[in-house]
C-alpha cells in the first residue's frame, strides 16, 4: 500500500467515526413511531422475517384507513441477528433518531437489558419472548405480551392433558437455554395441582447432538405425554423418531415456536398426531368471525406463519392502546399507555384471538390446543379456547 | 439386571457419537499431522459438507446415493480450496497464527452458508435405516448403530490407506520427517494437498452422519469443539489415539447425560480436557514434545 | 520532515512520549476526547462507550497474548467473573460503584490465575485450548449457581450513581468510561516500560532464553494471565454497568475470538494495536450496516444478508490480516506516520 491510500483508508476511518455528529432528525407532528429490533438472520430468523412483513403490511393498513386518531404510523425495524448486544445497540441507534413510542423486542435477553432504559425513555414495549420472567408488572411496567407466557402455555397443555386422561405422566423435555428451562418449574407446580404425574425432566445439551441417550430415558419413563419446550425444530423430530422405534405411546406435545404450519411441515412423518398450545388463529382457519384475518388473507395469498399474524397483532394492541390513549386526551409516553391498558377489557383482537381478551399482569393467558393433521397439511383445533386464571 | 442392561444401552448409544468423534478427529489428525496445522475450522467444514448433502439432495431432488457422492467431492474440493487459498501462504508462520487462521476461516464458512441457506433449522433427507437393532435384550437404536458402522469402516479404509497405498506412504513420510520424505522425491505440496482434500472429504462424511442424527442448522459447527477435546485427549499426532479417545468421550458424554443430565455433557468434557492438559498435554498416544523448561 | 531523535538517557529512551509533537498529539486527543459528547448524538455516544468497554479488555488480551504470547481465548469468559461480581455486590450490598468495580476486576484476576494455572504444564496451542475448557466451565458456573448468579434468568444491575446523578445515558456513562479507559491504556504502556513488562516480552520472544536470564517462568505467566483478567474484569464490571443486564450468555465463546481478533487485526504485541483493533472491529459492524443500507434499493430485503455478511466479514478480515498484514492496522499507522516523518522524500 502506497502512503496516500493509507491516508486514504485512515479518513475513511476517520469520517466513519465522526459522522454521526452532524445527524439531527426534525420532528415531524402527527406521527406515532413504532421501532423494533427484529431477528431478520441468525436462528430465529424464520420468525423475524415473518414478524417484520407483518408489522409492515399492518402499518401499510392503517395509514391507509387514516392512522390511529389521525395520527401516521411509521415503523422502523432493523435486523440484530438474535444477538443481545445487536438488539441493544439497534435500540440505541433507533431511539437516538426518532421519537419513539412503542417498541418490539426480540428476545428475552434484550427486554430484560433493556427494561430500565425504556423506565426512562418511557417507551412501551412488547416483543418476540414469552418468558414467564418478564410476566411481573413490578419488575417490568412498560412491557407486556402478546399471549401467555411460556408457564401459561405449558400450563394450557397440562390442563388439556388434566382432562383428556386424568392422573397421567408426563415428560417434560427442554434445551439447557434460558428459554428452555423457563417454564419447568412452575409446570411442575401445576402438575401437581392437576394430579398429574411428572415422569422426569430430561434436559438436552446446546448445539447439534445425539439425543438417542437422552430418548432412552423416555422409555425407561415411559410417559402418557411429553412436552418440549424451548425448541424451534431439532431435536423434536429426532425424539419422535426413536420414540415410534421404541414403540411408544407417548402423545408429544409443543409450544408457541415450535406450532408454525411451517415447523410442522418441517418435521415431516413425525409430526403426525404433535399437539401443541397456539394463541393464535391459523391463517387457514376461517371459522367464526375474525375480521382481521380477513383482511390479511386479502392482503396475502398464500400461507403466512403465526409470526407475521403475531405482526399484526402486535400492530393491532398498539393502535387499541395508542387510539384510546389519545382519545382520553393524554400524550403518548410508556407509562400513559400502560395505565390504558390495564383499564382495558375485553379487548377484541379482530379474531387472531378466537375470543376477546383480557391482560393479566404482562401477559394474555388464553389459548388453544391443537392437533397436526399431516395429511391434510393442517393443525385441528382439540380443545375450546383456554383461558388460564 | 436391569440396570445392566440400562448401562450398556446408554453405552452401545454413546459409541455412536464415538464412532463420529472418531471419525472427525480422524480428519484432524490427518491434517495436523501433515501440516502441523490445528484445523479449529473443522466443525465448519463438518457442516458445509452436511448443508452440501442438503441442497443437493433436497434442493435440486439427487438421489441421496449420488447427493452423498457430490457433497463427498464437495468436501474434497473444499479441503483443497482452504489448503490452496489460505493455509500454504500461512506454511512456516507461527502456529499461532495458522490457528487464529482457521478460526477467521470457520467464521468465512458459516457466513457463507447462512448466506446460501439462512440459518434456519433443517431435516436432512433420511438414509439410515429405520429399524431398530436388538441385540439380546439390548436395545439400540438405528441411527447411532448404522453411523457408528459406517464411520468404522471408512476409518479401516483409511487405516488401510495409510499403510499400503503410494500416497498414505508418502502421507506417512511427511509427517514423520519433511526434508527427508523432500530428499526422497516426494511432493510434499501435494501431499499437503492431499490431506487436506481427505480431510475435507471425511469431514464430509461425518457432517452428513450427524446432520442425519441431529438436524441441520448452522450450530452443527459447535461439534467441531468437541472433535478438539478427542484429539487433545487422544494426542494431536496419533490415529489409535483419537480412535480411543473419540470413543471414550462419547462413552462418557453418554453416561454424563443420561445420569447426570444433558447440561452436563459439556461440561464433563471440558473437565476431563482440562485434567488431561495438566497431567498428560500431549495426550494418550501423542507424541511429548522434547523441550522442557 | 523530522530528522533523528536523539537520547541522552535511558529514561529518554523508554519515555512513553519522546518527542514535543508526540505531547502535542496527545494533548489534542485528550481535548478532543472531552469534546466528543458535546458533538455526536447519544448512538455515537453509546458507541464510543462500547468502544472504550473493547478498547480495555483488548489491551488486557494484548498484554497476556501480544506481549507475553500466551494466547487465551478465555478473555470474554474473565469479563463475565468481573460483571457477575459487579452485579452481586451491586443488589446485594449496595456499595459505590468503583469499589465494585475494583473487586469484579479482583475477582476476575483471581479466576484467571487459577485457569493461568495450566500455563505453566502447557504452551502455544494447548493453552489456547485448555482456555476454550476454562470458558466453558466459567460459563457452566454462570448457569448454575443460582443463588448468586439466578443462573438463566440473569441479573440486573443499576446504573451507578455519582453525587446522586445515575450515570445511565451512553452521554453520562461516557465520562465514566472513558477516563478508566485512559488510564488503564496509560498504565498498560508503562507496564512496558518495568520490569516485569521486559520480562513477559522476553518470555514471549524464548521462554527457555528468558528462564536463562533469571526470569521465573511460573511466577511471570501467572502474573501475565492476572494482569489481563484483571483488565477483562473491569471491562466486564463496565460492561454490566452499561448494559444493566446481564445473563450467562453475554459472554460467549464468540466475544473472546472477536477480542483476539481485534488485536490480530489491530496489531499485537503493541499498546496502539489494541486500541485501534477495538475501534476497527467494533464499528465495521456498523460501516457494514450502512452498505447494506446502500444497497437496499437494488437488492430486495438486502437487510435479510447483514448478519452473514458481517459473520464473513469478520472471518476474512481475521485471515486478511493474518495473510497480509500480520502486524496489524498498528503496522499500517506507523508507515503513514513515517511517510510524514520523512515527506517529501520517499520512504
Amino acid at each position: 500500500m502506497s502512503g496516500y491510500k493509507q491516508i486514504a483508508v485512515l479518513l475513511v476511518l476517520l469520517g466513519m467515526l465522526f459522522s454521526g455528529v452532524v445527524v439531527a432528525e426534525e420532528e415531524k407532528p402527527k406521527e406515532i413511531v413504532l421501532g423494533a429490533s427484529v431477528p431478520m438472520t441468525g436462528p430465529f430468523a424464520f420468525a423475524g422475517i415473518q414478524l417484520n412483513a407483518g408489522l409492515n403490511d399492518f402499518v401499510d393498513w392503517v395509514n391507509e384507513q387514516g392512522g390511529i386518531e389521525g395520527h401516521r404510523v411509521r415503523y422502523i425495524g432493523e435486523d440484530t441477528g438474535y444477538q443481545t448486544d445487536q438488539s441493544v445497540a439497534v435500540f440505541r441507534r433507533i431511539t437516538s433518531r426518532a421519537d419513539v413510542n412503542f417498541y418490539f423486542g426480540d428476545s428475552t435477553a434484550f427486554q430484560q437489558t433493556i427494561n430500565r432504559e425504556l423506565e426512562r425513555r418511557d417507551i412501551l414495549l412488547t416483543g418476540a419472548s414469552f418468558a414467564s420472567e418478564l410476566n411481573d408488572p413490578e419488575r417490568y411496567p412498560l412491557q407486556f405480551m402478546l399471549g401467555p407466557d411460556y408457564s401459561e402455555q405449558v400450563g394450557m397443555l397440562l390442563e388439556y392433558i388434566a382432562e383428556e386422561t386424568p392422573g397421567a405422566s408426563v415428560m417434560l423435555i427442554h434445551s439447557d437455554t434460558e428459554f428452555g428451562r423457563d417454564p419447568i418449574r412452575a409446570a411442575r407446580e401445576r402438575a401437581e395441582a392437576l394430579g398429574l404425574e411428572i415422569a422426569g425432566t430430561i434436559v438436552t445439551p446446546p448445539g447439534a447432538s445425539d439425543i438417542s441417550a437422552e430418548a432412552l430415558k423416555l422409555r425407561r419413563a415411559g410417559p402418557d405425554y411429553a412436552i418440549f419446550h424451548g425448541y424451534v425444530l431439532s431435536p423434536i423430530p429426532e425424539f419422535i423418531r426413536r420414540a415410534r422405534q421404541m414403540r411408544l405411546e407417548t402423545k408429544f406435545m409443543g409450544t408457541f415456536y415450535t406450532m408454525d404450519q411451517t415447523m410442522i411441515d418441517e418435521m415431516g412423518e413425525a409430526a403426525e398426531g404433535f399437539m401443541g398450545v397456539m394463541p393464535y388463529r391459523y391463517f387457514y382457519d376461517e371459522s367464526g368471525p375474525a375480521p382481521i384475518m380477513d383482511v390479511i388473507r386479502e392482503i396475502n395469498d398464500e400461507y403466512r406463519t403465526n409470526t407475521y399474524v403475531q405482526g399484526w397483532l402486535t400492530g393491532l394492541l398498539m393502535k387499541t392502546i395508542a387510539g384510546e390513549t389519545l382519545r382520553a386526551g393524554k400524550a403518548l409516553t410508556g407509562s400513559n399507555m400502560r395505565e390504558t391498558l390495564d383499564s382495558l377489557e375485553d379487548i377484541d383482537t379482530g379474531g387472531i384471538f378466537g375470543q376477546p381478551v383480557n391482560f393479566r399482569g404482562n401477559s394474555i393467558p388464553l389459548g388453544r390446543i391443537y392437533r397436526a393433521d399431516v395429511e391434510a397439511g393442517r393443525m385441528v383445533p382439540v380443545s375450546d379456547w383456554i383461558e388460564l386464571e | 439386571m436391569q440396570g445392566l442392561i440400562e448401562f450398556i444401552e446408554i453405552s452401545l448409544t454413546g459409541l455412536g457419537m464415538g464412532g463420529l468423534y472418531a471419525l472427525t478427529g480422524v480428519a484432524f489428525v490427518l491434517i495436523y499431522k501433515a501440516t502441523r496445522v490445528i484445523n479449529l475450522a473443522i466443525g465448519e467444514m463438518l457442516m458445509v459438507g452436511a448443508y452440501l448433502f442438503f441442497g443437493l439432495a433436497a434442493g435440486l431432488a439427487l438421489p441421496w446415493w449420488l447427493a452423498i457422492l457430490f457433497a463427498l467431492a464437495g468436501g474434497g474440493l473444499l479441503g483443497l480450496l482452504l489448503e490452496r487459498a489460505v493455509i500454504r501462504p500461512m506454511l512456516g508462520e507461527n502456529p499461532i497464527s495458522v490457528f487464529m487462521v482457521t478460526i477467521g476461516l470457520g467464521s468465512i464458512l458459516v457466513g457463507l452458508v447462512e448466506l446460501i441457506w439462512t440459518a434456519d433449522p433443517r431435516r436432512l433427507p433420511q438414509f439410515l435405516p429405520d429399524e431398530p437393532i436388538f441385540l439380546g435384550p439390548v436395545f439400540v437404536f438405528p441411527e447411532p448403530f448404522w453411523s457408528f458402522v459406517i464411520a468404522a469402516a471408512v476409518i479401516g479404509v483409511f487405516v488401510l490407506l495409510f499403510r499400503y497405498w503410494r500416497g498414505g506412504v508418502a502421507l506417512r513420510a511427511t509427517a514423520l520427517d519433511q526434508g527427508a520424505a523432500y530428499a526422497m522425491g516426494i511432493n510434499v505440496p501435494r501431499v499437503y494437498a492431499l490431506a487436506w482434500m481427505l480431510a475435507g472429504m471425511i469431514a464430509a462424511g461425518a457432517g452428513m452422519l450427524l446432520g442425519s442424527i441431529a438436524g441441520l442448522s448452522p450450530a452443527l459447527a459447535l461439534f467441531g469443539l468437541t472433535v478438539l477435546v478427542v484429539v487433545i485427549v487422544g494426542g494431536l499426532d496419533s490415529v489409535p489415539g483419537v480412535l480411543l479417545a473419540g470413543i471414550l468421550i462419547g462413552w462418557i458424554e453418554s453416561l454424563a447425560g443420561s445420569y447426570l443430565g444433558g447440561e452436563y455433557e459439556h461440561l464433563v468434557t471440558f473437565a476431563l480436557l482440562l485434567v488431561v492438559l495438566l497431567v498428560r498435554p500431549w495426550g494418550l498416544f501423542g507424541t511429548p514434545e522434547v523441550e522442557r523448561l | 520532515m523530522r530528522i533523528g531523535s536523539p537520547k541522552q538517557s535511558y529514561a529518554a529512551d523508554e519515555a512513553l512520549f519522546r518527542t514535543p509533537t508526540q505531547w502535542t498529539w496527545f494533548g489534542i486527543l485528550l481535548v478532543s476526547l472531552a469534546l466528543y459528547p458535546f458533538m455526536a448524538d447519544q448512538y455515537w455516544l453509546y458507541l464510543a462507550c462500547l468502544i472504550s468497554i473493547n478498547i480495555i479488555s483488548a489491551t488486557g488480551l494484548n498484554i497476556l497474548t501480544g506481549y507475553t504470547g500466551q494466547v487465551s481465548l478465555g478473555q470474554a469468559a474473565f469479563m463475565g467473573v468481573g460483571a457477575y461480581t459487579v452485579a452481586w455486590l451491586d443488589t446485594h450490598t449496595g456499595a459505590p460503584f468503583f469499589v465494585n468495580l475494583l473487586a469484579g476486576a479482583g475477582m476476575a484476576t483471581v479466576a484467571g490465575v487459577i485457569f493461568g494455572l495450566p500455563s505453566l504444564r502447557v504452551k502455544g496451542l494447548y493453552l489456547a485450548i485448555a482456555t476454550i475448557a476454562a470458558s466453558f466451565i466459567l460459563q457452566f458456573v454462570f448457569i448454575n449457581w443460582e443463588s448468586v448468579t439466578r443462573g438463566m434468568r440473569g441479573m440486573n444491575i443499576d446504573p451507578p450513581q455519582v453525587m446522586g446523578t445515575a450515570l445511565a445515558d451512553p452521554d453520562q456513562f461516557y465520562w465514566l468510561v472513558v477516563p478508566i479507559m485512559v488510564v488503564m491504556v496509560l498504565g498498560a504502556a508503562n507496564l512496558f516500560r518495568t520490569r516485569i513488562g521486559r520480562a513477559f516480552i522476553a518470555i514471549r520472544d524464548r521462554d527457555i532464553s528468558a528462564s536463562v536470564l533469571g526470569i521465573h517462568l511460573p511466577t511471570y505467566k501467572l502474573m501475565s494471565f492476572a494482569i489481563a483478567s484483571f483488565y477483562a474484569g473491569m471491562a466486564g464490571g463496565l460492561w454490566a454497568y452499561f448494559f444493566g443486564a446481564i445473563n450467562p450468555e453475554s459472554f460467549p465463546l464468540l466475544m473472546s475470538i472477536f477480542l483476539l481478533a481485534a488485536i490480530i487485526v489491530g496489531g499485537m504485541g503493541t499498546i496502539l494495536g489494541g486500541i485501534l483493533g477495538a475501534i476497527f472491529m467494533t464499528l465495521t459492524p456498523e460501516a457494514l450496516r450502512y452498505g447494506v443500507d446502500l444497497l437496499s434499493p437494488f437488492i430486495e430485503d438486502a437487510s435479510v444478508i447483514l448478519s452473514p455478511v458481517r459473520t464473513m466479514v469478520f472471518g476474512l478480515l481475521i485471515v486478511g490480516f493474518l495473510l497480509f498484514e500480520p502486524h496489524g492496522l498498528a503496522e499500517i499507522w506507523r508507515r503513514v506516520r513515517r511517510f510524514f516523518h520523512l515527506w517529501p522524500f520517499r520512504n
